[in-house]
């Protein structure tokens, strides 16, 4: 059965009947601290299996749309649906967070937070078993039930540690690890609690370029070998242009634009957005897309043209496991 | 202080300049006694003779100042001046020679002992092997030490061995402060006085001592729900205030309910025994058997809750201490969790209650004031949160400690080294006696700033506030 619907699921919409193509859509999300509007209506629709991008200046939003789909924060008005795989829709605003994770939506976090006194075996470990329900006292009398859940975790934390290929770091503490490896370990404890949404929070900040090639692969396998959907916040715009089916844009709270990489790089509001910001980190990611539109255009036209992606990517979906 | 001020603009400029800059000069020179190696003397100075007064005569209300001038006097003054002296030498002008004789011992070390150590932690026959000798010390225990000292393990040691693995689930291991743990020690003895008939309210039907224990367990895992339940939510601070008041609670319903509880009068309480038809005992007022009972307790608990240590129950509470943020984001259900771990402590004392009460043959709600909350979290502190064994050693220790200073010092001052003890302890080494090797990288990573996260801020914030800081 499950196998049938996720099929099912998987295909792109075509006839509108399938059921659940979006897996998550917010609706006027709108969130504020005071008078500061973080979120301001914002709409989002996720199809399921899809790379998601979404980007912005400094400031623009993006970590405050993780936190409220994922339950941190409460946002004052909107609605947040997600669609599982087994049916059925789930309102996520105001859920409590180890309910949004056991849904199956999973996040790593912009500012890396591990368990960082415990292994890196260890903190995957404790996402598998929260999908686990041995109770105390048959684990204090070590029941067989338990002594069998036990062998469980660690031999999924360990299939889990080889996927995003640490495996030969799962006896490191947590924060020994370089930080291209914490980065990986947060998206494996991420990976560990099976989830069909994986939320991840500029997974490439601070790598270096070979860990950055190392996670636009990881990224890719995660979204075709898992069939996990990603919706990915990243400053990289390299990285977001070759890795993103399509790309959401917030400015100042609100999305200013939607659609494959080349529109969006196309976009005028976008590159108003980039260009007003000061930052200067922000002038060279403008930098950086005016470069890679340039250098496309002149190449290839065709190349990685908007239209053209989405169509390879709605084949994906079918191929897709 | 303004010559200072002015100097460096004007140092150069004429006769009345460099006047002004000898002048700065003068005023920057530091005098001898400001610098910070004699004013480090003077401070242990000033510890010499205040630990003087402290630890010597006893004033009367005779002479008031008898005492100041008999300890200003006496040759207790230069004992604590001489120690002192001492300290200070070792620590500014031997420092560099000690530390490398150390760390050349250390490395001298390293050949026979550093490789006991790794026989050691490979191979877990021989520390079954230690285990169990130690158990058997432990067993024959009573036969080698007085009266006064298997009362001493009894009455205390084992109980608040009982109290402090307890404590140090709540504490150690889910990092909540709980400082009311004595509430569920009460009830716990109260459990154990009212179903064995021993107080005024007659129970529904009597039950032997050991009947009434996982009576007591249920008693006090449904209280600590019930506590828990609503204020587990509430951050260490807000926790620790609503522990201390259940605990008033309890204690003066001890008190004032003298109906049901026997207030300050108090009440007898049968003492343990057994009936099994063909075999049946009963606990008199030889210590030792008590002693022997409490050991299988302590030993059968240490298993249960070195399993849970161990397993996914273990490693969620560690999650939820290190980051309850991104623990819950992984799925954890966090106020579960610590409502588990309550709930577990909140029964080990129980247990201990029922224990106590049956030992003593007596209660009365003055053993349960809030002062043995304290000390038990003092204890686990002490010894090392989070580590079993520090927590076992940490409780001896500091019972023995007293109890060892009886014949030695003055009644009134006994507690007073105890104090020292802990201030010293928790300056120089925070982590406790033997601490457990999480608590200890937990704290490492505390104090270098190099938590993986990025943020200062750190776990303990409200759930609102929860997730990613802006950076
Ligand atoms: N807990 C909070 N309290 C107050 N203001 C907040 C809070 N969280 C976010 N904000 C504000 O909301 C706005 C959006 O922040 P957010 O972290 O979502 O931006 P971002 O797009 O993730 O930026 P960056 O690229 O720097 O990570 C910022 O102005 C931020 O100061
Ligand atoms: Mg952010």
């Amino acid at each position: 059965m499950t196998t049938e619907t996720k099929r099912a699921a998987d295909r792109p919409a075509e006839g509108g009947a399938e059921p659940h193509p979006t897996i998550l859509e917010t609706s006027g999300v709108t969130l504020r601290f005071g008078g500061l509007t973080s979120l301001d209506h914002v709409d989002l629709a996720m199809r399921r299996g899809e790379i998601l991008a979404i980007i912005g200046p400094n400031g623009a939003g993006k970590t405050s749309l993780f936190n409220s789909l994922t339950g941190a924060y409460l946002p004052q008005e909107g609605a947040i649906t997600y669609r599982p795989r087994a049916g059925g829709e789930e309102e996520l605003r105001g859920r409590k967070p180890f309910r949004v994770s056991r849904l199956g939506l999973a996040r790593t976090f912009q500012n890396i937070r591990l368990f960082g006194a415990l292994t890196a075996l260890e903190n995957v470990k404790i996402a598998v078993e929260t999908r686990q329900r041995t109770d105390a006292v048959s684990i204090m009398l070590g029941l067989p039930h338990a002594r069998r859940a036990e062998r469980d975790s660690d031999r999924r934390a360990h299939e889990v540690m080889r996927f995003v290929g640490l495996e030969h770091r799962i006896n490191e503490l947590a924060a020994s690890l370089s930080y291209g490896e914490q980065r990986r370990l947060e998206i494996a404890r991420a990976l560990a609690t099976e989830p069909e949404l994986l939320l991840l929070d500029e997974p490439a900040a601070g790598t270096n370029p070979t860990e950055k090639h190392d996670l636009e692969e990881l990224i890719r396998r995660i979204n075709t070998e898992l069939g996990v959907s990603v919706l990915l916040i990243e400053h990289d715009m390299r990285l977001v242009m070759s890795v993103a089916d399509r790309v959401a844009v917030l400015n100042f709270g609100r999305k200013i634009a939607e659609g494959t990489p080349g529109q969006v790089q196309r976009d005028p509001a976008v590159i108003e957005a980039y260009l007003g910001a000061s930052d200067e980190e922000e002038a060279e990611a403008v930098a950086d897309l005016v470069a890679d539109l340039d250098a496309e255009h002149a190449d290839d036209p065709e190349w990685r043209g908007g239209d053209r992606a989405a169509e390879g990517r709605s084949n994906d979906g079918e191929e897709r496991p | 202080m303004t010559a200072t001020d002015n100097t460096p603009t004007t140092g150069a400029a004429g006769p009345i300049g460099s006047k002004r800059a000898a002048e700065a000069a003068r005023l920057r020179r530091t005098a001898w006694y400001a610098n910070p190696r004699f004013k480090r003397l003077a401070a242990l100075m000033g510890v010499a003779l205040v630990g003087a007064q402290v630890t010597g005569e006893q004033g009367t209300n005779r002479d008031i100042f008898h005492a100041m001038r008999e300890n200003m006097t006496g040759p207790g003054l230069w004992l604590w001046v001489g120690a002192c002296l001492l300290i200070w030498v070792v620590r500014e002008f031997l420092r560099a020679p000690v530390a490398n004789a150390w760390s050349t011992a250390r490395r001298a070390g390293t050949g026979p002992a550093e490789r006991a150590r790794t026989v050691w932690r490979r191979d877990p026959r021989l520390r079954m092997l230690a285990l169990t000798a130690l158990l058997v010390f432990l067993i024959v225990l009573p036969f080698l030490v007085s009266r006064h000292w298997q009362q001493v393990l009894v009455d205390q040691i084992a109980i608040y061995v009982l109290l402090a693995i307890g404590l140090n689930v709540v504490v150690g291991w889910a990092g909540m402060l709980d400082l009311g743990f004595i509430a569920f020690f009460a009830i716990g003895a109260y459990s154990a006085a009212f179903w064995t008939g021993s107080l005024p309210v007659a129970p529904p039907f009597e039950l032997n001592n050991f009947a009434v224990i996982p009576i007591a367990v249920i008693t006090c895992l449904v209280a600590g729900v019930l506590l828990g339940a609503p204020t587990l939510r509430l951050r260490g601070d807000y926790l620790a205030i609503v522990t201390l008041g259940f605990h008033e609670i309890v204690y003066l319903m001890a008190k004032n309910w003298v109906e049901f509880t026997g207030g300050t009068r108090g009440a007898s309480v049968d003492r343990f025994s057994i009936d099994l038809g063909f075999f049946s005992y009963q606990w008199g007022l030889d210590p030792r058997p008590y002693y022997w009972l409490q050991l299988g307790f302590i030993v059968a608990l240490l298993v249960l809750f070195i399993r849970l240590e161990h397993s996914r129950v273990g490693r969620a509470w560690t999650a939820i201490r290190e980051d309850e943020v991104a623990a819950a984001a992984t799925g954890v259900d966090t106020v579960r969790f610590k409502l588990l771990a309550f709930a577990i402590g909140a029964s080990t004392s129980g247990v201990a209650g029922v224990v106590y009460a049956s030992k003593l043959g007596f209660i009365n709600s003055e053993f349960f004031i809030v002062l043995f909350s304290v000390l038990v979290l003092s204890y686990v502190i002490f010894g090392g949160m989070g580590s079993i064994p520090g927590v076992l050693l940490g409780t001896a220790i500091l019972i023995w400690l007293p109890e060892f200073l009886r014949d030695t010092v003055p009644a009134q001052d006994r507690y007073m080294y105890l104090g020292a003890l802990l201030v010293i302890m928790m300056i120089y080494r925070p982590q406790g006696l033997w601490p457990s090797r999480r608590r200890v990288r937990e704290l490492h990573m505390a104090e270098e700033g190099t938590a993986t996260r990025a943020m200062p801020a750190a776990g303990g914030r409200p759930a609102t506030t929860g997730g990613d800081t802006p950076s």
